[in-house]
């Protein structure tokens, strides 16, 4: 188990989104996360990733316990992780090779140029070497989501969290990102927590789901997903997973 | 790191690399860990062997172990250097995801990407290039905006009559107290610092003048449009560029709306309205500050007025006004088209909003140096 969550709330303030989770992300997994529009999905990223703490139960990632640990603690978990927000959060000052060289310079000791290189591959691994000298306004909002998935994998990390990695891409680029996570999925381990509402997606690469319901503040299912697609009781979550077109975030 | 188990970052990881070369081709060999924590040591195992310009490079790869998407950049490398040099590269010993990861890193990379100047220089250098664009293209925007302009007058009701009020009181009414705050205090900042050398040649009553002239003629006009520049330019622009941002001026045309009648006009309208009578304004509140500095040397308030009043002439009030106008049309103009032509992105408002103030600024300097000339050799 690389995170455990245990009769977690999340919220804002004294106001709890989703209450009484109880959710163990395996590791090497690829876990999609999803739900209605402002049901909770985002924050309860935010919540595994450390930036907000759950207003109860604990969490604990690599056995560490972070529901109320120090800054330290939280630094070093920190550490593990790569993020996507859901709207790419890229330096807008920097072009894209520094964005992505950004966190290559905090942490690491290598030459300048192979920085540059490194930058330059993961901006490759995301279909945006031929951009990688422009600043963030100068593209989509597509493409600063990949970039923005190319400065998550700067360091290579063990776990990765992706917050709508394929809202607003095309479906080639959609189905090329499908490939790269179960890449680097297979090859390292690495374990991926992806929000999506890309039902191609999730059946394609995931090996689980979970799902979260805004109305009920609950997480109402989890498991594979064409199990819970055909055999879920619960006939909300059948028809999220069968639905054809897919709804916004 | 606790003890608990990171099972893709193990301490003891290392890269072996061999290299040869044979007639002119050079063959790299890499085995072991090639991952974050090896590419730095394998690029620079790899400088000395590609200074010496090999005819050709093979990559092979087989014996590699582990590799990561940061490995996958020592192919990234040397594709780009044998591009670059127009030598060919071949990789070897990639398969399955690896083949997959590879390739992917490779797609697109392109040594060509011309280097371009950096940090201050090319912000300084950007920023002043906007601007100077900026201004080129108001000739073109006001070409626009008049033909605009004309067919309202002859079809008034295209005028969007409830937005140019709401425009005049956004951008006059609620610039008032400022505007009258400024206006006061350079009154008597004027009359103050006049006040001692006048008083040497016994002209007191003359700082009333001085006040006077260069208040309504040059200060009233010239703070309120600056003001207006800080203001209602900046809005403006971020107004308009926040809409182009979101598509928004796509979707007025797309349903046939120009936005220059629909959004332009009503705010180059409501300030061309406006700023002169704020200019009237901050003008009356800086005799008035004037005042509170020659009252208490013993110049009564009706001295004081009579002295203002002869010196102040019609064609030196109207001056003040016209001016006051023309810098609104170019302050509102200028704010308006930062935000027409805003780019992409969330950066790009921020940008519009800051050439609109400067290029305003600039814009009301050279303007008031052009009129202030006109004006004089009309002998106004
Ligand atoms: N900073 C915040 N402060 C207060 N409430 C918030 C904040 N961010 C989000 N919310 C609320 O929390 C709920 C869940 O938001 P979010 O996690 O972003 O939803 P999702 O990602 O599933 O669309 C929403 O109702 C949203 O309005
Ligand atoms: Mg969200």
């Amino acid at each position: 188990m690389v995170i455990a969550l245990r009769g977690v709330s999340i919220g804002y303030g004294s106001r709890a989104i989703v209450e009484a989770i109880d959710l163990d992300v395996r590791r090497g997994e690829i876990l999609f996360i999803g739900g209605g529009s402002g049901c909770g999905k985002t924050t309860l990223l935010a919540s595994m990733n450390t930036l907000r703490p759950p207003l109860a139960g604990s969490i604990t990632i690599d056995g560490i316990e972070i529901a109320g640990a120090g800054e330290d603690t939280l630094q070093q978990v920190r550490r593990r992780f790569g993020m996507m927000y859901q709207l790419g959060a890229l330096f807008g000052g920097m072009t894209l090779l520094e964005n992505v060289r950004l966190p290559l310079e905090e942490f690491t000791r290598m030459p300048r140029a192979a920085m540059d290189d490194l930058a330059r591959a993961k901006l490759g691994l995301v279909g945006l070497a031929a951009h990688a000298d422009k600043k963030p306004a100068e593209i989509s909002g597509g493409m600063q989501k990949r970039a923005a998935i190319a400065r998550a994998l700067a360091l290579d990390p063990p776990i990765i969290f992706l917050d709508e990695p394929s809202a607003g891409l095309d479906p080639v680029t959609s189905a090329d990102l499908d490939a790269l996570i179960v890449a680097l999925n297979r090859m390292l381990g690495a374990t991926f927590v992806v929000i999506s509402h890309e039902l191609a997606s999730i059946f394609a690469i995931g090996h689980r789901f979970a799902m979260l319901d805004g109305a009920r503040r609950r997480l109402v299912a989890l498991g594979p997903p064409a199990e819970l697609r055909d055999h879920s009781d619960d006939p909300w979550v059948r028809r999220f997973l069968s639905r054809t077109a897919s709804g916004e975030g | 790191m606790s003890g608990a188990a990171a099972p893709t970052i193990p301490g003891e990881m290392r890269a072996d690399i061999t290299t040869s070369v044979n007639g002119g081709a050079l063959t790299v060999s890499i085995g072991g860990a090639l991952v974050l924590d090896t590419v730095g040591g394998v690029h620079e195992a790899l400088e000395a062997p590609l200074a010496r310009g090999p005819r050709a490079i093979r990559l092979e790869l087989a014996k590699v172990t582990r590799l990561d998407a940061s490995g996958v950049s020592v192919a990234v490398g040397l594709h780009r250097f044998a591009k670059s040099m127009g030598i060919p590269l071949e990789i070897a010993g990639v398969e399955g995801d690896r083949k997959l990861l590879v390739d992917l890193a490779l797609r697109g990379q392109d040594p060509a990407t011309p280097p371009r100047p950096i940090g201050f220089t090319r912000e300084v250098g950007q920023a002043a290039a906007g601007i100077w664009e900026l201004l080129v293209d108001l000739l073109r925007f006001a070409g626009e905006v008049t033909v605009i302009a004309l067919q309202i007058v002859r079809r008034p009701a295209l005028l969007r009559l409830r937005d140019t009020l709401a425009a005049m009181a956004r951008h006059g009414t609620d610039a008032v107290p400022v505007v009258g705050l400024l206006g006061f205090l350079i009154g008597a900042i004027i009359a103050f610092q006049t006040y001692d050398p006048m008083a040497k040649y016994g002209a007191k009553l003359q700082v009333a003048d001085v006040v006077a002239v260069s208040i309504v003629r040059e200060l009233g006009p010239l703070i309120t449009a600056i003001i207006l520049a800080g203001r209602s330019g900046s809005a403006f622009a971020a107004e308009i560029g926040t809409m182009k941002v979101t598509q928004e001026l796509d979707a007025l045309r797309t349903f046939g709306i120009d936005p220059v009648r629909f959004l332009v006009i009503p705010r180059m309208l409501a300030t061309v309205i406006v700023t002169p009578m704020l200019a009237v304004y901050a003008s009356a509140l800086g005799v008035l500050g004037g005042f509170t500095v020659l009252g208490p040397k013993g110049i009564t308030f009706t001295q004081y007025l009579v002295e203002v009043r002869d010196v102040l002439t019609v064609g030196g009030f109207l001056q003040g006004l016209a001016k006051a106008a023309v810098f609104a049309l170019l302050v509102s103009a200028i704010g308006c088209l930062a935000g027409m032509r805003t780019g992409q992105g969330p950066g790009a408002v921020g940008l519009s909003t800051t050439r609109a103030v400067v290029a305003g600024i600039v814009a009301i300097i050279v303007a008031d140096s052009i009129l202030g000339s006109f004006f004089y050799t009309l002998g106004i």
